[in-house]
């Protein structure tokens, strides 16, 4: 335990002194995307009005699961390139499972700061150009933030130890990009009814769980899917992701 | 007087699994050897000989296919992680963490470990100041030479107080001067009675620093000694190399010359015709004329002679047949 907190307190202190970049890696996107589609599309009557308030849970999951994939992928290809810092980290007093928990942690508050920042910054710029308020239920908000943030890192490391590094631009145009478009961060679950039996196939998709969590906690007049699936969804992506990149984890180090 | 040894490696093998288009690579392949507290030993063979996964397999990173390895006593397999408290890895690769400054790097060291605040601080400061790294103790590791950051990685393996040091290859790829001060620092930590297990394909190294030697290649200890005793180990005690071009075979010949203990073709140089001979001699008076005398007779011209001392890279030689190159 003392290994794995020295390890967590490590990988923060270094992400704390990129805090800068961070924060604008964070925050362009959910900014651009209220400012266009908040303000700019409204006015010229392309978009209805009530897609402003549905689409800021989305783009807070959106902006968790890239600063969640992106907190462990990065550092992960660092590690396990050429240089192989990961040894040291292997060769601390710590399991190999433990080394990958503590990178699954490490991302998920990356995941769940940048949320916690974009979510205040949308809602503000959102009130500011349109009028538009949105009302959070933070107790909801919290916890819930968590689950997502563990989600997203741990996605991030299975995708980090199953991806070379040189193939991470694909990763990003195959499989990130449509995970978004198809992820219920512009459209609430339950209105894909009309889709038939298809609205089902969106379940195998992580994010759409994410962004039904936030729908849930940040805009509680907009309808999301049945908890009891919410939860499930979060909690079992969660597990599924640490399994698979836990091991291709030990796989990829131990050799 | 018997001491139990600090590390205990018994029938080691170790098998890389193959894909589909590579066959498996049986890397290890069945080494044993013991070493001695406050010992320097070495494991010696060219790249690709199984040093660096012996090595490997005693830092619990590479997972052994059979035998065992005890660390003080520990089972490296069972229980990795007291494993690791007793060890302390200074890689082939420099794998400093380039987003902290030195100090850093040691005091991060010494978190990992769980040692107390003040006293990774103390040891910080003693270990930089001991490896003269002091001055850039703010410096990021990129910043730093290449014999700087093997400095600053053995001081970070030494934060948590190892029982054994374990180097692979530590000296390549540094320049003249900072493999001397390198190899100053290893004598000086042997001195203090640490114990220390390298790698290197260098002979002059291990000559120079080991107290025992393994000489491997693929995959095997092929003699194990003293530097002294395995040069002491090849026959006739002397070597007389021959440059010689002849047109009839001149080892079965020169192997009839008193003195000449046995003879071993070294290499040939195809283009003028020159074969390198190895005698194994004992330096008795009259026997040099004597070789160049058969060598003449038998219508022979020789080129160069020299009659040396067996250095280590002789008795590898001597062992596989080829010579040490990287």
């Amino acid at each position: 335990m003392t290994a794995f907190l020295a390890l967590l307190r490590r990988d923060l202190i270094v992400s704390g002194r990129h805090a800068g970049p961070l924060l604008l890696a964070t925050l362009t996107q959910p900014v651009l995307v209220v400012l266009v589609f908040g303000n700019i599309l409204p006015r010229l009557h392309l978009v209805a009005d009530e897609f402003r308030t549905v689409m800021v849970p989305g783009l807070m999951s959106i902006t968790m699961l890239m600063a969640g994939v992106q907190g462990v992928l990065m550092p992960l290809a660092t590690d396990l390139s050429g240089s192989r810092e990961v040894d040291e980290r292997l060769l601390a007093p710590i399991s190999v499972l433990g080394v990958a928990l503590e990178k699954v942690v490490a991302g998920a508050i990356h995941a769940a700061g940048a949320g916690m920042v974009a979510l205040p910054a949308m809602m503000l710029l959102m009130h500011r150009v349109t009028g538009v308020e949105v009302h959070p239920r933070w107790e909801l908000l919290l916890p819930l933030v968590v689950l997502a943030g563990l989600l997203s890192a741990a996605f991030g490391l299975t995708l980090g130890t199953q991806v070379q590094p040189r193939f991470s631009g694909l990763l990003f145009a195959v499989v990130l990009g449509p995970l978004m478009l198809f992820g219920c961060a512009y459209y609430p679950w339950v209105g894909l009814r009309v889709l038939g039996a298809f609205q089902y196939v969106f379940l195998a998709n992580p994010l759409v769980f994410m962004s039904e969590a936030m729908r849930m906690a940040v805009t509680p007049d907009v309808p999301h899917m049945p908890t009891p699936l919410l939860l499930g969804g979060l909690l079992a992506f969660t597990a599924l992701f640490t399994l698979l990149g836990a091991r291709s984890f030990e796989r990829k180090t131990i050799l | 007087m018997t001491v139990s040894p600090v590390v205990a490696v018994e029938n080691l093998v170790k098998t890389y699994q193959g894909t589909r288009k590579t066959p498996p690579v049986e890397a290890v392949r069945g080494i044993s050897f013991s070493v001695e507290p406050g010992e320097l030993f070495g494991l010696l063979g060219p790249n690709g000989a199984g040093k660096s996964t012996t090595l490997g397999c005693v830092t619990t990173l590479i997972r052994p296919t059979g035998g065992r390895i005890l660390v003080d006593g520990v089972d490296v397999a069972k229980r990795p992680i007291e494993a690791r408290r007793r060890i302390a890895v200074v890689p082939q690769v420099r794998n400093l963490d380039r987003d902290l400054s030195v100090r850093e790097i040691l005091v991060y060291h010494g978190r990992y470990f769980g040692i107390a605040a003040a006293e990774r601080e103390r040891r910080a400061d003693r270990l930089l100041a001991e490896l003269q790294i002091a001055d850039k103790a703010e410096a990021r590791p990129a910043a730093l030479s290449g014999g700087m950051q093997q400095r600053v990685l053995i001081a970070r393996a030494l934060m948590h107080d190892p029982k054994v040091l374990l180097l692979d290859e530590p000296t390549t790829g540094l320049d003249p001067q900072a493999r001397r001060l390198l190899w100053g620092t290893l004598e000086e930590l042997h001195g203090r009675g640490l114990t220390i297990i390298l790698t290197t394909h260098y002979m002059e190294e291990a000559d120079r620093l080991c107290d025992r030697v393994a000489i491997v290649d693929h995959g095997r200890i092929l003699n194990l000694d003293t530097p002294a005793s395995l040069k002491k180990s090849l026959p006739g005690g002397h070597i007389l190399d021959l440059w010689a071009r002849s047109s009839v075979a001149l080892l079965p010949l020169l192997e009839r010359v008193p003195g000449v203990v046995r003879t071993e073709a070294v290499a040939s140089d195809a283009e003028d015709g020159i074969e390198r001979l190895r005698l194994f001699v004992d330096a008795r008076d009259g026997l040099l004329d004597q070789v160049l005398h058969g060598v003449r007779e038998a219508g022979g011209e020789v080129r160069h002679v020299s009659l040396t001392q067996p250095s280590l890279e002789d008795v590898y030689i001597h062992l596989t047949g080829k010579e040490l190159r990287e």
